[in-house]
């Protein structure tokens, strides 16, 4: 029990996604404009990094490992995660149309995310058992919303403050994301070793 | 009295998702509506450069987000007007599809691992509360839908040119 709550702080926290491997960041830049639609794109990546990376793993241990076929991993995560993607947006679609209407247009942009394909691999890296994996991606993906969630409130705020015209935009987002990746290092502190 | 405007603006109160639509039909008292094209950036009409709308074909795609509102102020086919949803409705919409089935899935493979032990049984226990998971969603979606919280309302017809501000 122990150990695999320390694997959710460590992927939620010490080595986000976001801030600690880089990857995710188009939508870090592109979709935390609003917190409401970093909320919702936080959402939809969270289900689709986990019921993508159940599906990854079970594929790596049934097909690829046993048959030597490693070669073709990253091929067939991709497949595995547009295919996710496509049935999460077939069943939020099936289950309310209104709901689809409203949350649809995240769907499509989670395909060329890269966190999910990063997790994915980190997976295999890992060696987890298939609970291990499902709660390392959940966890995961857990600290990519809430780092999306955190950024999108700053760029509010950021939007009404008095920025220097040259800074105003991009240019001072990424000023305080280099802050917040500088205060999220502070969590690599909680290592247990 | 003399305090800067930003340090008055309050941040608790309830706040529009605004976005735009056309008219693309008039039935009666209702008209349907299709969202505009929008982006990962809530770009919409200015976001005709952005690379992520690529995916899927788009005109089946909004032809799918079609709605419709009670045309109590004679739209017309053509008009541009802007639609607002309230902001707590997207995060109850996004709690009902998601948190729901990840809850109800992360649960049942918790117990099935503590019970069982097998990665097998946990994968099957998984999938089985997906699937509960996604049945409750579509019961919570349901209650919304009846109370109306997920129906965009109109606000105001666009002006000419008019677009999402982006900061």
């Amino acid at each position: 029990m122990k150990e695999y709550v320390l694997l959710m702080i460590s992927a939620a926290l010490v080595n986000n996604v976001i801030l600690a491997r880089f990857l995710g960041l188009c939508s870090f830049m592109g979709v935390t404009t609003r917190i409401d639609t970093a909320v919702g794109m936080g959402m939809a990546t969270t289900f689709v990094i986990t019921v993508s990376s159940m599906a990854d793993w079970a594929v790596e241990a049934a097909l690829l490992q046993p048959y030597g076929l490693g070669y073709l991993r990253t091929v067939t995560f991709i497949l595995i995660i547009a295919a996710a993607v496509q049935f999460t947006e077939m069943i939020v679609r099936k289950v309310s149309p209104p709901l689809f209407q409203m949350l649809g247009i995240y769907l499509p942009l989670i395909t060329t995310n890269c966190a999910v394909l990063g997790v994915a691999l980190l997976l295999v890296e890992g060696r987890m058992n298939f609970i291990g994996a499902t709660l390392f991606a959940f966890a995961s993906s857990i600290g990519y919303s809430l780092v999306m969630v955190i950024f999108a409130g700053l760029r509010e705020r950021l939007a009404l403050a008095d920025t220097p015209r040259l800074f105003a935009g991009p240019p001072i987002g990424f000023i305080v994301a280099s802050l917040l990746a500088l205060a999220f290092m502070g969590f690599s502190g909680m290592s247990t070793s | 009295m003399d305090e800067p405007l930003h340090s008055t603006t309050d941040f608790s109160a309830p706040a529009m998702v605004e976005g735009f639509a056309h008219v693309v039909a008039v039935e009666g008292a209702m008209a349907w509506l299709e969202p505009e094209q929008s982006s990962s950036c809530s770009g919409c009409a200015s976001a005709s450069a952005c690379g992520s709308k690529g995916i899927g074909t788009t005109a089946s795609r909004l032809e799918a987000r079609r709605f419709q509102l009670v045309n109590d102020i004679g739209l017309r086919v053509g008009e541009r007007v802007v639609i607002g949803i309230r902001e707590n409705a997207l995060l109850k919409a996004s709690i009902t599809a998601y948190v729901i089935p990840l809850a109800t899935l992360l649960i049942a493979g918790a117990l099935a691992q503590w019970a069982a032990g097998s990665d097998r049984v946990t994968m099957v226990a998984m999938l089985a509360g997906l699937a509960l998971g996604l049945w409750l969603a579509r019961l919570g979606a349901g209650r919304l839908m009846v109370r109306g919280d997920l129906a965009p309302r109109f606000l105001r017809r666009a002006g000419a040119g008019e677009t999402c501000s982006l900061e």
